[in-house]
């Protein structure tokens, strides 16, 4: 397969910041699966996901110096809660930054590990195509559009959530390789998350009852068995086919779905919590956005260093789809 | 000489005849990690083991009466004897019947919980307890407690559906990949208790649990 780089990665986060005061009393003082970050973003009633893209990127043109209307081939998108019922957002993002993509996929599943998934798809596409440039965009925005409700606020799992838009540029070439990707669907775990209503309503049926998101009651604790195994595994076998030892990287960024998981990854990976890289505290669990975030902010804090070893892993919704990569960071930046 | 139960006739056996300490050594090498997964841990056996500051003797004298049972376990309460000598239910949280025998040996120390949800026909949840001197193994006072379960089938279906309560959703399976947490926090629990009965000289039996029906 075509070797191809991850050249850059942006981010963008919603202005308003929200604190525990808007959860249950004690919300912050939680512990386990819903440990509360300190605080978290959520996205405005009236700001899509296109629209988070679009700033992302902009700040991934300077960067990178892209000229969006050569350098994109390709554009995938995944996005939480989207914009609109019956399409993607990506054809809208081309059009707001000014892109002549030949593909535009709009992911609709591999969730917290889209960003993974993305540079798999682009490699296909590229060893398969003439494509030579994609660009990866990730929104999270359940946390504004579904847990920032008024009637669910109260429940466990709504401080969880947090909002924020990751992209990523991937071309290519060897400057910022890929050394090896492992990606693997879990047919079996498919149907444990639900977006449900209390009242028994479907999502697309009229009604003023709320839509939430949530795991099966009887299978939480096999999916917090799955989500501490898996993840590690995926990253050893990512290490593996990279031909080094997960004990040398020298970053690891995840997806973030607590405290706990995050802890017990890099237990399960013998690395150190200052190279594993998460932003939970501040922002909370970012869905797809997590990834390309960290990555981001990692380079803001100095952590993610000139051709550094950078291991990338998470899992999906309750455990349907995971995936690793592990890429040497460009020398140059 | 030609016995086929001899032990240099059995297959897959380590001893020193055939594994000089070499082969030992690349062995258990191998075998010892820095990390074990959860799942290799505690995926098809569950034990938890403390030291508790308790005499032994009062320490087996305690669990072999199983109403102790609803002071120190989590959720279980309200044992009562059925129409089965030695047989008790109980409820186990809300609304789950829970069946237990106590099978007890004095002289070993060994107290075995034969329990089941929903009925008593068969019990397959069998929590298997030793209490062990700690001044033999520890050099200290006390008392050492190890706790075992084994992953039986039914822990992965439950065999009897239609026996279980109608609202409830959930099986005692479904949470075998938190039994090391579940167990450990109980075990705690009866650290907790008898250590406070025995360090103020109170009597360590088990008492009426208020609010358990009779």
């Amino acid at each position: 397969m075509m070797q191809v780089s991850l050249l850059g990665v942006a981010a963008y986060m919603p202005e308003t910041e929200v604190g525990n005061e808007a959860f249950a009393d004690g919300a912050g003082e939680r512990r386990g699966m819903f440990t509360a970050p300190k605080t978290r973003r959520w996205v405005g009633r009236e700001e899509t996901a296109a629209s988070m893209i679009e700033k992302a990127c902009g700040t991934l043109s300077q960067r990178l110096d892209l000229d969006f209307a050569r350098d994109v081939d390709i554009i995938f998108t995944n996005v939480a809660v989207p914009d609109q019922a019956f399409t993607g957002c990506g054809a809208d993002v081309a059009h707001r930054i000014g892109a002549k993509p030949r593909w535009v996929v709009d992911l609709h599943n591999t969730g917290c590990v889209s960003f993974i998934y993305m540079i798999e798809l682009a490699r296909a596409i590229m060893s398969a195509n003439d494509a030579r440039g994609a660009l990866l965009c990730t929104v999270q925005n359940a946390a504004g559009r579904v847990f920032s409700n008024p009637a669910v606020r109260s429940s466990s799992q709504s401080p969880v959530p947090g909002d924020g838009c990751g992209v990523g540029f991937v071309a290519a070439g060897d400057v910022a390789p890929i050394v090896s990707l492992v990606h693997r669907v879990h047919p079996g775990n498919a149907s444990d998350m639900v977006a449900y209503a209390d009242d028994g309503r479907h999502y697309w049926e009229p009604g003023l009852s709320p839509i939430l998101l949530g795991f099966t009651p009887e299978r939480v604790a096999s999916i917090i068995e799955r989500g501490n195994r898996m993840v590690p595994d995926m990253v050893m076998e990512a290490c593996v086919a990279a031909g080094v030892d997960h004990r040398e990287l020298d970053l690891l960024v995840t997806n973030q779905p607590n405290p706990i998981f995050l802890r017990n990854w890099r237990e399960a990976l013998e690395l150190p919590a200052e190279r594993h890289h998460d932003t939970y505290a501040r922002y909370g669990n970012l869905f797809g956005a997590g990834i390309p975030v960290n990555l981001d902010d990692a380079l803001a804090q100095g952590k993610l260093a000139p051709g550094a070893l950078v291991g990338l892993g998470g899992f999906a919704h309750a455990g349907d789809y995971t995936a690793a990569a592990v890429m040497r960071w460009r020398a140059d930046r | 000489m030609n016995d086929p139960g001899r032990v240099e006739a059995i297959a897959g056996m380590v001893r020193m005849e055939t594994h000089d300490r070499e082969a030992l050594g690349e062995l258990i090498t191998e075998m010892t990690h820095t990390v074990y997964r959860h799942e290799e841990v505690y995926g098809q056996y569950c034990t938890v083991v403390t030291h508790i500051d308790c005499p032994a003797r009062d320490v087996f004298d305690y669990m072999a009466d199983p109403r102790s049972l609803p002071e120190w376990t989590y959720s279980v309460r309200s044992l009562r004897p059925t129409a089965r000598p030695g047989l008790l239910v109980g409820r186990d949280g809300k609304d789950t019947p829970i069946y237990c025998r106590t099978v007890s040996n004095a002289e070993a120390m060994t107290v075995d919980y034969h329990c089941a949800w929903d009925q008593g026909d068969e019990l397959w949840m069998v929590y298997l307890n030793r209490v062990v001197p700690a001044p033999l193994v520890l050099g200290r006072p006390g008392a050492v407690v190890v706790w075992t379960n084994c992953r039986h089938p039914y822990y992965d279906a439950n065999p009897f559906p239609e026996r279980a309560p109608e609202q409830r959703r959930e099986w005692v399976g479904d949470w075998w990949p938190l039994f090391y947490a579940g167990h450990a926090i109980e075990l705690r629990n009866l650290k907790v208790l008898l250590e406070h009965r025995h360090r103020h000289g109170l009597p360590i039996a088990p008492r009426d649990v208020p609010g358990a029906e009779p």
